[in-house]
Parts: structure tokens; C-alpha cells; sequence
């Protein structure tokens, strides 16, 4: 099977400050891959740089087959992105920003009006779809989020800690999206930092550490026969694994 | 500076502990909000463009101050009544001061994070209404001494120093009635309003509070004739005597003169009990439910919905108003969105409603202005109005509106939302920023435009019709120009203020040049009307043209500004 994503050579610098060193990646169709690292790794980075927001950096990206520096609307009308934070025009109610989005993808209006109705419903929004969402919990305004993402019906989707702010059944309904979505044949890229959801969506768990991976593989393969919980292997390769002694030391400080 | 104030407040600390409050929590409060006045300073230090500058904000502030108060000083140095120049000095003083902590500092004051940051920690409510209220204190001090500064060293050098010390009396009584009436203002209008509009009643205030402030500046002088001020009596208007102004300049002509006149016991005795008793009442009463009604706000912002007018059937788009002037307006999708965004948005934001409607007032204020100007009155300028073609003024002025609107439909505070452009296959930015410029014309500078066209046909009939019509083409085809030069950036992508130096200033001489270009075009041509069927085709063709090439804009020729 050929890959729907290819990476190779990716490197990104902010100045002197290298953020991604030489990443290479295969990202086959109908994958969900965890894409996971400690803060600062260079997630986000890659993320952005897949989406086509980042567009200056070194190394080849190729999306279905073609480069992402030169089809790069192409590529975008193919993915769909949720970001991190709920930044977002909370101005707008979400059936006016979802209408904003679909025009931008150029999707006729009946068809925003009605994948809008069933995922805002889906998401139990559908009550508050004409009201303003600088009254939303971030929660509220992630799921808005997460509909404009896949508004337009994207064959790859990126996900860059989408959990965050939601409450416990809202990540339940989203772990079984992703599962839904990959079902449907998409391929989903998945940043989180938690492990748990991770370690339970992923077909493979890509584990990035100072701009390079440093893990690749799927669960079974990053244990190499052990029993650790995937928290414990990102602990291990990314702090040598001394939280307990780190806590241990924070208490004692209170002392 | 900020040691200085912090000192000088916590200097009677015996006198804050006996009053419940816990001054090592006092002194550590007022020292964090000192700090992030410095660093997110209000006034003129709120425009600074980077963070470095921003080291400077306060500094600025009071030299700006201070300037003003070289302006405010004025009446003393040309009035020789001293009650008469006074009372006009303390009015000046008060109203400034008033405005100043309604307009600048009440983001300060509603700034809710005290719920989340000092409530869950063990500070008695004291201690927080104690903080607030010298923490308001010391604002106003930063904004009185400057701004009374040159009135007291022209009273030094007028009256001697003796008399200028004891102006520290009237002065303190005029900061405790600035208090008195913002807390009354601020408590009339929770009780007028629903808590979660409280913001933008502030809002629609702080506009009220520029277009009052801009008039005065520009018509106050001509109130009274400053060429004979010695014929002006204050004694001719009884109900300046009501004022708390008069009271002051009373007290202090008592207390700085030894002189008595007709009066000024009385006045002075009010001088001081009724601020004493402003304060009282303030600290009593109004501190206490003012704090209380603070937190109710933020309470019912975040628990409120706010549904909206329109679209209460769940519709997602196509039928509503703006959507259909959207298809009317543009052809392509991103236009559209440009145009949709930049519509609802503008309508909402409180910031941009406070940068942008007051031009709606400045140019009407301005056109009187001009018409008023070389000493004629306003009964033989208006007599004479449908004289020549002045109303020429008054089209090409109209421009300030679109010139202000178009500024600040490409900045928000939620500019970090303009990720959204960056990840969606937006192949030229040009059009969203067309959308949106046709959005803020079609809304905003239409439905003035005409307004003033009517009052145009109202006074000059309607021979002006063809001159209006070539004005709005041409101040259309101006704004354009200005627009595809240097405003390309998306909607509301950018961080409010930071827009480029360079680009502002070359808008600015633009601003300046073009207009007046067109305007006497026009005005050398306003007599000869093929001449202006001539310059209005022309101006048509230049339009289309520099319309069809902004929205061509590419992702190349976009100004970098401070978007993600």
C-alpha cells in the first residue's frame, strides 16, 4: 500500500533554536497514529506544518502522492485540522462560524447546513447553534471546533489535542469518532498528551523528543515484550523515568 | 515609580490594619496590579506597538498628561477673576479626570481574575475593597499630579507658593467627587441595565464620553469670547453656583486669598463637607455593592447565553440578511466568507465599536468646525451654508468613517482565531479581504453616506446630485486605494495596535493628500457638468480596476504583521 503521508528529512528552525531534526514518516491510509512528546518536542510544529500553515522549512512533505510545498491548496481541501486551543471568532454563534468555514471550502450551503445540524446535534450542541459562543466553556467551543474540522468531509484529519476541555463523555463520544472516522477509511494524525486514549486509538504510536523521534511503532512493539502502560514507556524514554523522584522532592520542598 | 506609589500608599498601613485590612496582603495585591498597570498600561501607553516601547507607557502617559495640563491651565493665565478661572479650571480637571476612569480604567476595574486568582486564598473582603479603592486612588493620582502640575506652578508664580500648598486642599476634594460620580455612574447603570450588557453600556458610554471630549476641544473656546474674557461674569448664571467646580474655586479663593467675598463661606463650608461626605457615602455604601455587582457581572457573563436575533430557526446560512447582501456584493466563496465574518464581527465587537463609531460624530463635528472658522458665528455660518459648495467638504470628509472602519476590521483581540485562514485552501487572501471591505462599505459607510446626501439635497437641492454622486465614487475609490496599499492583512488577524509604523505613516500623508486631490478636482470641476460625468466615469473605471487588483491579492503580497 503506498503512503497517504510521506515525511522525509523534515527539519524546522525558529532562528538558532532547531525545534524538528530530520523527522521521516510513512502515514498509510486508514491509520490513526498517535503522535506523542512532552511539551516543547515539536509536535505542534509538525502538526502545523502538515496543515500547510507552517510552509517554511526544509525536507519534503508529500500528501497522496504530491508535494505539499507545491499543491499545497490541494492538500488543504484534503485535511481537516483541530487545533489545540479553542481559538476561535467567539463572537459568532456556530451556525454563523460554521458557515464562514464551509465558504472558505467552498461547500454549498444546504450541505454546511446540514452536516452542521448533525454533528452540533451529535455533540448535544444543537440547542445553543444560534448563540454567541463567548458565552461557550471551552469544551463547547472545542466541539465547534472539531465540526468545523470535518465540515468538509476531509480525507485526512489532524488532531492536535482535541480532548482538551472536554468533559468525560464528550472524550468518550470523541475516542469512538475516531474509531468511526478511521472506519470510514480516513487517516487520522492524533497529538495528545494523554496517554491512556492514545495508547487505546492508536494502530501505531509515534513518540517524538527534542525534534526527532525516538519511537516508532505500535503498542505491542514500543512494550518490546514487556508489560508497561504506554504513560510508563513515554516516561522512561523521555525523563529516564525518575518522576518518583521528582515528586518525591516536590514534597519535600513543602516540608 | 511604582515603589513610590506602593510606598505612599501603604504609608498610614496603621491606619489600613485598623480598618480590618491585612496590609502584608494589601501591600502584595496593590504591588502586583501597579505592575501590570506598567505592563499593560491604559491611556496612550495601551497603543505602544511593542513591549519595549510599552517600558515607556507610563512615562508617556504623564508627559501627555501633563501636556494637557498646560492646555487646562490656560483660563488662569488669561482670566483675571480668579473664582471665574478656577471654576472653569476644576470643571476642566473634573471632567477629565471622570472620563479618564470611566473610559480608561474600567477594564481595569472589571477585571474579574480576583475571582480566580485572590477569592480561593485567605484575604478578607476588606483587604480586596481596600486594594480596589487605592488602587483607583493612585491611578488618579498619576493622572491629577501631571495634569494640575503647570496650574500649580502658575498659581506659585501668580498668587505665591503660600497660596499654591494650600491648592492641595481642593485638589484631594476633587479626586474624592471624581470617585463619587464614576461609583454613581457605574452603580446607575448596573441598576439601569442587565448585568451581562453592563460592558457594553461602558462601552456605548466611553463613546458618548471621546465624541463630548473631541467636541469640547474643538467649540469650549468659543463658548466665550476669548477676545474679551474680561466682560464674562459667572455671577450672569445662577446655576453655576450649584456646581461643585464653583465650590472649589470658591473654597480656594477663601483659603488661598483670605478674602471674602459674596458667598464664598458658604461655598467653601460645601467645598469640603461635600466631598468629606461623598467619601463617606462612597466607602459606606457604594464600594461595597459596587464590588459585589463587579463579581455579579463576570458571574452572569459566564453563565449566560446570549442567543441571537436573528436566524432563531437553526438556519446555518443562506437566508439571513447579510448572507443575501454577501451573494449580492461578491461572486466567489472566500469574497462571501470575507464578507459574512467581517459583517457579524463588526457588529459585536465592543473594541471596534468604540474605535470606530465615534467618526461617525467627528465629522459633522468637524464640518461645523470648519464652517465656523475665521470668526464667524454659528447663526450667520449656518444663515450662509447653502452658499458655494461647502457640502463638497462634508462628502469627501465621510471618508474618515470608512478610513476608520477599514483600519480596524483587519485587528481583534481574537486574532489568534486567523489560524483558520492558514489551514483552509485559500488560494487568494485578496478576496476575503475585498468581502470584507465591501462589508464595512456597505454597512457602515453606505447608510451614513446617504444620511448625509439627504441633508446635502435637503440645503443645496438636488443640483448636487451629480456632485454627490462623484464624491461617494470618489471617496470609494480613495479608500480602495488606501486599502489595496496598505491594508492587507485578513479580518481581524492582527493584535489591536500593532499594525506597522511605516504603513500607518504612508497611510496617513495618503489619508491626507488624496482626498484633498479629489476633492479639489472636483471642486475646480463642480460648475462645468460634463467635466464631471468626465471625472465620475473615469473614477468608475479606477474603481473597478483597483477593486479587481486588491482582490487579487496573493499570499505574496500580504503584509506581514503580527499574525500567527
Amino acid at each position: 500500500m503506498e503512503p497517504i503521508i510521506t515525511v522525509r528529512h523534515l527539519s524546522k528552525k525558529y532562528g538558532d533554536k532547531v525545534v524538528l531534526k530530520d523527522i521521516n514518516l510513512d502515514i498509510y491510509p486508514g491509520q490513526i497514529i498517535g503522535y506523542i512528546g512532552p511539551n516543547g518536542a515539536g509536535k505542534s510544529t509538525t502538526v502545523k506544518i502538515l496543515t500547510g500553515i507552517i510552509q517554511d522549512y526544509s525536507g519534503e512533505v508529500m500528501v497522496m502522492g504530491k508535494s505539499l510545498r507545491e499543491n499545497i491548496m490541494e492538500v488543504k481541501s484534503k485535511v481537516g485540522y483541530i487545533p489545540e486551543l479553542a481559538d476561535i471568532y467567539d463572537l459568532l454563534t456556530p451556525a454563523e462560524y460554521l458557515a464562514f468555514i464551509g465558504k472558505l471550502y467552498h461547500l454549498a450551503d444546504n450541505v454546511v447546513e446540514e452536516r452542521s445540524r448533525r454533528m452540533l446535534t451529535s455533540f448535544g450542541l444543537m440547542e445553543n447553534i444560534n448563540q454567541r459562543m463567548d458565552s461557550f466553556s471551552k469544551g463547547m467551543k472545542q466541539k465547534v471546533l472539531i465540526t468545523s474540522g470535518l465540515l468538509h468531509n476531509p480525507s485526512i484529519v489532524i488532531l492536535d489535542e482535541p480532548l482538551s476541555g472536554l468533559d468525560a463523555n464528550a472524550v468518550i463520544l470523541v475516542k469512538e469518532l475516531l474509531q468511526a472516522l478511521k472506519q470510514e477509511g480516513k487517516t487520522i494524525f492524533y497529538c495528545s498528551h494523554m496517554m491512556d486514549v492514545v495508547e487505546k486509538v492508536s494502530d501505531r504510536i509515534v513518540l517524538i523528543d527534542q525534534g526527532a523521534i525516538i519511537a516508532d511503532g505500535t503498542i505491542t512493539e514500543l512494550r518490546a515484550g514487556g508489560n508497561d502502560s504506554l504513560e510508563q514507556i513515554f516516561s522512561r524514554l523521555t525523563s529516564g523515568g525518575d518522576q518518583v523522584q521528582v515528586a518525591d522532592d516536590l514534597a519535600a520542598a513543602m516540608r | 515609580m511604582k515603589k513610590f506609589f506602593l510606598g505612599l500608599a501603604m504609608l498610614p498601613a496603621p491606619l489600613w490594619r485598623s480598618m480590618g485590612a491585612d496590609t502584608a496582603q494589601l501591600r502584595a495585591i496593590l504591588d502586583v496590579r501597579l505592575t501590570l498597570d506598567d505592563r499593560n498600561p491604559t491611556g496612550i501607553g495601551r497603543q505602544q506597538k511593542l513591549k519595549k516601547d510599552r517600558k515607556y507607557a507610563t512615562l508617556l502617559n504623564t508627559v501627555m498628561f501633563l501636556f494637557m495640563g498646560f492646555f487646562y491651565m490656560l483660563p488662569l493665565t488669561v482670566i483675571t477673576d480668579r473664582v471665574l478661572s478656577l471654576t472653569i479650571y476644576f470643571a476642566l480637571l473634573l471632567t477629565v479626570t471622570t472620563f479618564m476612569l470611566i473610559t480608561d480604567f474600567s477594564n481595569v476595574l472589571f477585571d474579574a481574575r480576583d475571582k480566580y486568582i485572590i477569592f480561593p486564598r485567605p484575604v478578607s473582603d476588606r483587604t480586596i475593597v481596600l486594594a480596589r479603592m487605592l488602587h483607583v486612588f493612585i491611578y488618579l493620582f498619576r493622572v491629577i499630579v501631571p495634569l494640575s502640575l503647570p496650574g500649580w506652578v502658575m498659581l506659585g508664580w501668580i498668587d505665591g507658593w503660600k497660596s499654591a500648598t494650600l491648592f492641595v486642599l481642593p485638589l484631594m476634594m476633587l479626586l474624592f467627587m471624581a470617585l463619587f460620580i464614576v461609583n454613581g455612574v457605574y452603580l446607575l447603570v448596573l441598576r439601569l441595565a442587565k448585568p451581562e450588557k453592563f460592558k457594553d453600556v461602558i462601552s456605548y458610554f466611553q463613546v458618548f464620553a471621546a465624541v463630548i471630549f473631541f467636541t469640547s476641544v474643538y467649540f469650549l473656546p468659543r463658548l466665550f469670547d476669548a477676545e474679551h474674557p474680561h466682560d464674562f461674569s459667572l455671577l450672569n448664571y445662577a446655576w453655576v453656583r450649584f456646581t461643585p467646580p464653583y465650590w472649589l474655586a470658591s473654597c480656594w479663593s477663601w483659603i488661598g486669598y483670605h478674602g471674602i467675598f459674596n458667598g464664598s463661606v458658604l461655598y467653601g463650608v460645601l467645598a469640603i463637607v461635600c466631598p468629606l461626605l461623598c467619601l463617606f457615602i462612597l466607602v459606606k455604601f457604594l464600594a461595597p455593592q459596587f464590588a459585589q455587582r463587579i463579581s455579579g457581572i463576570d458571574t452572569v457573563e459566564n453563565m449566560s447565553y446570549k442567543p441571537v436575533a436573528a436566524g432563531k430557526s437553526g438556519k446555518v446560512s443562506g437566508s439571513r440578511f447579510y448572507a443575501k447582501l454577501a451573494d449580492i456584493f461578491n461572486r466567489s466563496d472566500d469574497a462571501k466568507a470575507g464578507f459574512m465574518i467581517a459583517w457579524l464581527q463588526t457588529s459585536r465587537s465592543r473594541s471596534f465599536r468604540m474605535r470606530v463609531f465615534p467618526s461617525f460624530a467627528f465629522v459633522p463635528v468637524y464640518f461645523v468646525y470648519m464652517l465656523t472658522q475665521g470668526h464667524q458665528s454659528f447663526s450667520y455660518s449656518f444663515q450662509h451654508l447653502a452658499d458655494g459648495s461647502k457640502f463638497l467638504l462634508l462628502l469627501y470628509m465621510s471618508s474618515f468613517v470608512m478610513i476608520s472602519a477599514m483600519n480596524y476590521v483587519t485587528m481583534s483581540d481574537q486574532y489568534k482565531a486567523a489560524w483558520v485562514y492558514y489551514s483552509v485552501p485559500l488560494v487568494t487572501p485578496g478576496k476575503v479581504m475585498i468581502g470584507a471591505f465591501k462589508a464595512i462599505w456597505v454597512k457602515y459607510y453606505f447608510p451614513f453616506f446617504i444620511a448625509l446626501a439627504a441633508f446635502v439635497l435637503y440645503v443645496w437641492g438636488v443640483s448636487a446630485i451629480l456632485d454627490i454622486v462623484l464624491a461617494f465614487v470618489n471617496v470609494t475609490l480613495f479608500i480602495s486605494v488606501l486599502a489595496r496599499i496598505s491594508q492587507r492583512h485578513l479580518p481581524f488577524s492582527i493584535v489591536e495596535q500593532m499594525k506597522q509604523g511605516g504603513a500607518r505613516i504612508f497611510k496617513s500623508i495618503l489619508g491626507m493628500f488624496i482626498p484633498l486631490a479629489l476633492g479639489f478636482g472636483h471642486y475646480a470641476a463642480v460648475h462645468i457638468w460634463w467635466l464631471k460625468v468626465i471625472f465620475l466615469g473615469l473614477s468608475a473605471i479606477l474603481l473597478w480596476l483597483v477593486w479587481d487588483s486588491y482582490a487579487n491579492t496573493s499570499w505574496q503580497n500580504m503584509i506581514k504583521g503580527e499574525e500567527q
